[in-house]
């Protein structure tokens, strides 16, 4: 290093320490940020307006971490929301953490990426958050009391797993994919409906059969380690349907199932079918590891969404006294009850199809695999599709052998 | 000035340049009764070989007429005769004894030195668990023994040089002829020859006269303390330079990567060594950046953290009177001030310190609220992380300041900066044509095998290129796991 | 001499020059080209390697700097002018990227609003390098090869799970998007020009065009993967992400438990961007240098990344439109000097360099430079067919030679120590090799 260089450095080192030392350059660091963990936006009683939730994760000194949830009532946008927090609380929000946005129900009246934008405008906010609507509101759900810790954000984005996806109970969005869909020529997407299941009503709730019984044990579970202290539970068995940004319709839980099944990235599910053996009805719990799938479009005569399922299908649980038997042979599921999964299948497809056209949501992506397979008849085809494309099913549930 | 053939006029003229009382004269005379004197300075000279193989057969024996006769006439195995006064006075300050006859127009030297010398040892330095154990001393001539029964090749040239106006230093320049680069070897010597100092302590002096880049903050010259690591240099083609006085040979040139080999690294599997050599490389990378990154995701960017690290972060930090970057900076001093002390007291003092380090600095300043813990963890993991590779840890412990301020000041795009910056500068330094970075930078693919990774000692055939030996050969492979090529 | 190893010309063109791809030219492409981006891309890398072929066909002709040829061609002054407007010319094309990489690196490597000086330092290591001549660039590419080669195998890596490739249908339907994502990108295709600059520099071999048009396309290719990954995981809403490189491996590792590990390879790809981002400045300052070779390279280094630095400063709110002026409207600059000029100089001077004189000889490459005599070379073969036959054949002769060489040694070593000791007694005996020569 030559003299003019190393007198270079020197001056620079001496500058940069001196500053260094001298100021923190005014930086909002660690201790100046709220960490938002989770933002809930719900539509203000004022038209256009927005009430937005903010979950703050607050680390105590035995480094725990506990909620703080920050309601801005009646912003004009989500922007505008996130500064009054600054300006109220003295805290710079950052949404760098922020890993689930949850939609109140009236939200989902109007154009929710009204709302959402804003999060899509940011680099400083992460498009990989979980977004899911709810029933009700979006403040009430972030308020409620996890079972798990004490983040309700966290509570939510394990009922939103990529393994709940993998099983095929929940249909989990991320705010890309969400858009994707919005900006996509389908201009449709979905999210998760959740909803939180206080204890006191978790027993006939009216959920899905699975959902009570988890409401108990989680309750149960708690009571005895808390001290009778009463949890909710989130359910997201339930989806949303969007089109055009609003939401048109929701799944229900067999529903979802279903389209798991057919079209995502299920691929390990368990699914309940009713058959009447011995002049009585039984129920089955199954077990599903699909093989393959693929919904595909066809112009072939008009045109037709056909369904492709292959998988393998293996007893969980039955409704009544099995031998020993057949206890021992619980891989080997009867052809009968392998047809009547295949049929209940096909008819939750058919229903959530028929929802979906009904709210013009392109919830397989038809025109977008119109658009990419068959550009030169998208003029033809495009406007009509949802209504006009039949659903084809060649769905095959084996036995494992 | 020439040598008289009067004993006394010899005496008076070798008193007039050394006139030290350290300088002592013994008198005594030949079997013929000639007056005769052994010169010589006290307490680094052999005074009892002196009179075995020279005082004593000269006294039983007619005193010979000229310095050629008297030098057959001695049964001691090193002479030689100086050209002069001055010379001879040279040779009594470096420990040798001047032999004078009267009658004799000239004088013998011979070789007595006998300087206080620590047995050879293993260095402190670079202990070894499997390896040989031998360390330098700081006798020259000792450490040219030691590498001279490692490589007992006429193929060695060492040459001897004489650096400092006073000091007067024996600078010996080591390399293997047909090897060595020898335009290297020329350019070391020449640097040498042209040093005007006053005094040489340590071979350091020596190291800074050769440095391509004397202010440079990288080392320059190679150093090691052990015969056998600095055989392997020598073999690879490389210069060595050993001072008198000091324990620390140099080689030259001299490359980064050398410092993350060690001398165990080819005593054991190529697998592990190459775990090691990653493990060192990964540390130095810790020891640098860890810190840096730890102050910069706090003020610049908090994604760095994942969300339950963040929030033990956030959770432990609550309270700390000073900003993360000042934080880190205080602790990186205190660990250097506490390393500082560490080498420098007495052992005894060092237990009280220890424990005044680890529960004073560390536990009360936590639970005091002036650092946090994580911060401790970092400062102490990169601490320990630097002395993996220890011949780099003083150059590490000042970049690794250098860095904090940055990310404290630019955040992560400074680390970023920096570390181009540093890479530059590294890249475009060179040392007698040898660049700095190499194997990496420029990319010598065949020395790869000795640097990034260890390959086994079969697939080492060549010299590493980089150094441009005379002869690349390095292993002839006659036989390879029972095969023969 | 300002030398530049050939091996670090392709590594730039595999690594270097990509990394400045990966910000906002795959969205600026997508706005153009939408699912048809590739297409436009690969024109443009067609059109890149057409320019590096003819340069590299010219390199083969001739051994002198394109200074030389110039000056040789219209005279020194002609050079001179010709360098001075190639010096403003890198000056200029250095400045988007450098304004393209400030917003990427004040939006992903900082979540706060940081303050415009925290870009400022990169003109200081700009000056640093541009003064070390193209040893620096020729290093950093050495360097460059494992930092890009790692962080972007893992970044595609992360990302390639999350794309849909089905999204790039319907192939070539935008025919004029096509062209226009061509031609508003050539500011990214600009580096075809700088091997003008090589020639003369290098160690010329047989097959260099070769290696470097397959550097050029495995660097194509990376940044074609790149661009078509980039379009799988966004989608119709890729416009958005400006900043390509920092989102497309973000959703695999959002959730994780080491949270987002992908940030540590964009860092690793940051520190390749300012490597390739100083390679422009280092050719302004190249051009300076040998325009006015009495101002050295400290002082160009400095004027042109402080003259970069005040312009980014002034500059520092009118990013689109400046992308807009460039792309937009002075395509044709880049037209000029990174295509029309280098291959015309190209044709022009490799048709002259090949009539004036023969074409020079290439040193032959590494692997046949210590080839056996012709009367050896039947043997070298069939020991190459019968490898155990004539191992034994091999092995006397090699015994035989060695024993030879032994002899020849040992005879003149005790001649000469014969003769040292007749001259002087006493001196050293100079011993033999340790090995044979």
């Amino acid at each position: 290093m030559n003299l003019f260089w190393t007198r270079v450095l020197t001056i620079a080192a001496g500058v940069l320490l001196l500053l260094f030392l001298s100021n923190d350059f005014g930086l909002i660091d660690i201790q100046k940020t709220a960490v938002v963990a989770a933002v809930g936006i719900d539509a203000a009683d004022e038209e256009g307006r927005v009430d937005v939730t903010a979950q703050i994760a607050v680390p105590d000194a035995s480094a725990s971490e506990k909620a703080g949830n920050v309601t801005i009532k009646n912003a004009r946008t989500v922007g505008d929301a996130l500064a009054e927090i600054n300006r109220k609380t003295g805290w710079y929000p950052t949404l760098v953490h922020c890993r689930l946005i949850v939609l109140g129900e009236a939200t989902g009246g109007r154009d929710v990426f009204g709302v959402l934008n804003y999060f899509l405008r940011s680099e400083f906010v992460e498009d990989s958050c979980l977004t899911a609507m709810c029933e009700g509101r979006a403040e009430d759900l972030l308020s409620a009391d996890s079972p798990i810790g004490e983040l309700t954000a966290v509570a939510v984005t394990k009922v939103l797993s990529s393994e709940a996806q993998k099983t095929g109970l929940v249909c989990v969005t991320n705010l890309r994919d969400f858009a994707k869909g919005y900006y996509s020529p389908a201009s449709s997407g979905f999210l998760p409906l959740l909803s939180a299941l206080p204890e006191a009503e978790s027993e006939g709730g009216g959920q899905s059969a699975a959902l009570p019984c988890a409401a108990e044990e989680g309750g149960t579970g708690q009571s005895s380690k808390e001290g009778g202290k009463k949890a909710d539970v989130f359910d997201a068995s339930r989806t949303a349907l969007f089109a055009g940004g609003r939401c048109v319709g929701v799944l229900e839980a067999a529903e979802t199932l279903a389209f798991n099944l057919a079209a995502t990235r299920t691929d390990f599910a368990y699914g309940t079918v009713q058959v009447q053996q011995e002049g009585k009805p039984v129920t089955y719990e199954l077990k599903f590891k699909i093989r393959s799938k693929k919904v595909r479009l066809t112009l072939d005569g008009g045109p037709a969404a056909l369904f492709r399922v292959r998988a393998n299908a293996q007893i969980a649980d039955a409704s009544r006294a099995s031998g020993v038997v057949e206890i021992a042979k619980t891989a080997f599921v009867p052809d009968f009850v392998l047809r009547a999964a295949e049929e209940t299948l096909q008819e939750n497809l058919r229903s959530a199809l028929a929802k979906a056209a009904a709210g013009g949501c392109d919830l397989f992506a038809l025109r977008q695999k119109l658009h990419r397979r068959y550009p030169a008849q998208e003029e033809r085809y495009a406007a009509g599709l949802l209504q006009a494309a039949q659903p084809v099913f060649d769905i095959r549930f084996d036995t494992v052998h | 000035m020439p040598f008289a053939a009067s004993l006394q006029q010899n005496l008076k003229a070798v008193k007039a340049v050394l006139p030290a009382e350290d300088i002592l004269v013994h008198a005594f005379r030949a079997g013929d009764g000639t007056p005769c004197a052994a010169v010589y300075a006290d307490g680094i000279t052999d005074k009892k070989g002196i009179a075995e193989l020279a005082v004593l057969p000269l006294s039983r024996q007619e005193a010979p007429r000229t310095a050629e006769a008297l030098q057959k006439a001695l049964p001691y195995p090193e002479t030689k005769l100086p050209q002069d006064v001055a010379a001879a006075c040279q040779s009594i300050l470096a420990g040798d004894a001047l032999l004078l006859a009267d009658g004799v127009a000239g004088a013998v030297t011979l070789g007595a030195k006998q300087a206080a010398a620590r047995a050879v040892t293993e260095p402190q330095t670079s202990v070894t668990v499997k390896g040989p154990r031998e360390g330098f001393v700081e006798d020259i001539k000792t450490n040219l023994g030691l590498i001279r029964k490692r490589l007992p090749t006429p193929a060695l040239r060492p040459e001897t040089l004489r650096v400092g106006r006073h000091s007067q230093t024996a600078v010996c320049v080591l390399y293997l002829d047909g090897i060595a680069d020898a335009k290297v070897a020329e350019a070391v010597k020449a640097r040498i020859r042209a040093i005007d100092i006053d005094g040489v302590p340590d071979s350091s002096y020596i190291a800074k006269f050769l440095a391509q880049k004397p202010l440079s903050l990288f080392k320059q010259a190679g150093t090691t303390e052990k015969p056998d690591i600095l055989c392997a240099k020598l073999l690879e083609g490389r210069v060595a330079v050993l001072a008198d006085g000091s324990p620390i040979a140099l080689t030259l040139p001299y490359m980064l990567a050398e410092d993350f080999q060690s001398s165990q690294d080819y005593f054991v599997s190529p697998y592990r060594a190459t775990v090691s050599r990653l493990l060192r490389l990964l540390a130095v990378a810790v020891s640098l950046l860890l810190p840096a990154f730890y102050v910069a995701a706090q003020l610049f960017k908090l994604r760095l953290l994942p969300f339950p690290l963040l929030m033990t972060i956030s959770g432990s930090i609550q309270g700390i009177p000073l900003s993360p970057g000042l934080e880190l900076f205080f602790l990186l001093i205190v660990l250097e001030v506490l390393i500082e002390a560490a080498v420098r007291m007495p052992k005894y003092v060092a237990l009280a310190l220890s424990v005044i380090g680890a529960l004073v600095l560390g536990d009360t300043a936590v639970k005091a609220g002036l650092v946090s813990s994580p911060a401790i963890i970092i400062v102490a993991l990169s601490g320990i992380s630097a002395y993996t590779v220890p011949d780099l840890a003083g150059t590490l412990s000042v970049i690794r300041l250098a860095y904090v301020v940055v990310a404290g000041s630019l955040g992560t795009y400074g680390i970023v900066l920096m570390t181009a910056l540093i890479l530059y500068y590294l890249v475009t330094s060179d040392a007698y044509g040898v660049p700095l970075l190499a194997p990496f930078a420029p990319l010598v693919g065949k020395d790869l095998g000795d640097a990034a990774w260890k390959e086994s000692v079969y697939a080492l055939r060549t010299r590493p290129a980089a150094l441009r030996p005379k002869n690349r050969t390095r292993l002839r492979l006659v036989y390879r796991g029972g095969k023969e090529e | 001499m300002d030398k530049i190893k050939l091996r670090q010309i392709c590594f730039y063109f595999a690594c270097v020059a990509p990394s400045v791809k990966f910000i906002v030219y795959p969205a600026t492409l997508t706005y153009e080209a939408g699912n048809d981006l590739l297409l436009a891309a690969l024109g443009s890398f067609l059109a890149q390697g057409l320019v590096l072929a003819a340069v590299f066909w010219l390199s083969s002709r001739t051994d002198k700097t394109f200074f030389a040829l110039l000056q040789g061609a219209f005279g020194k002054a002609a050079a001179r002018a010709v360098y001075g407007a190639f010096a403003l010319y890198f000056l200029f094309s250095a400045l988007l990227p450098m304004l393209e990489q400030r917003s990427f690196v004040m939006l992903v490597l900082y979540e706060n609003v940081p303050s415009v000086l925290s870009y400022a330092p990169f003109f200081a290591v700009s000056a640093f390098a541009c003064s070390k001549g193209f040893k620096a660039l020729g290093r950093a590419a050495d360097l460059a090869l494992p930092l890009f080669c790692t962080a972007f195998a893992v970044l595609i890596a992360l990302a390639v799970p999350e794309a849909d490739f089905g999204a790039l249908l319907p192939v070539a339907r935008r025919g004029a998007g096509i062209f226009r994502g061509g031609l508003f990108g050539l500011n990214w295709h600009a580096e075809c020009a700088y091997p003008l600059f090589f020639l003369g520099r290098f160690e010329r071999n047989k097959g260099d065009a070769a290696k470097v048009l397959l550097s050029f396309a495995a660097g194509a290719a990376a940044v074609l993967l790149f661009l078509a990954v980039f379009y799988g995981v966004f989608e119709d809403i890729a416009v958005l992400r400006q900043n390509s490189i920092a989102h497309i491996s973000k959703y695999t590792t959002a959730f994780t438990s080491l949270g987002r590990i992908d940030l540590l390879f964009i860092f690793a790809m940051t520190l390749v961007n300012v490597f390739a981002l100083c390679v422009p400045v280092q050719m302004c300052v190249h051009c300076t240098h040998a325009a006015l070779p009495r101002c050295g390279r400290l002082w160009p280094a400095l004027a042109a990344s402080g003259a970069l630095l005040a312009a980014v400063l002034l500059l520092n709110y009118s990013f689109l439109e400046m992308q807009q002026l460039v792309t937009q409207r002075l395509w044709a600059v880049f037209l000029l000097f990174a295509y029309a000029v280098p291959l015309a100089a190209a044709l022009l001077f490799g048709l002259r360099e090949g009539k004036a004189r023969p074409a020079p000889r290439r040193r032959a490459p590494q692997s046949r430079r210590k080839r056996a005599p012709r009367s050896h070379r039947g043997r070298e073969q069939a020991r190459r067919i019968h490898p155990r036959k004539c191992r034994g054949r091999e092995r006397a002769r090699r015994l035989h030679a060695e024993k030879h060489l032994r002899q020849k040694r040992a005879r003149l070593h005790t001649e000469k120590r014969a003769r040292a000791r007749s001259a002087r007694q006493g001196a050293p005996a100079r011993g033999g090799r340790e090995e044979g020569a």
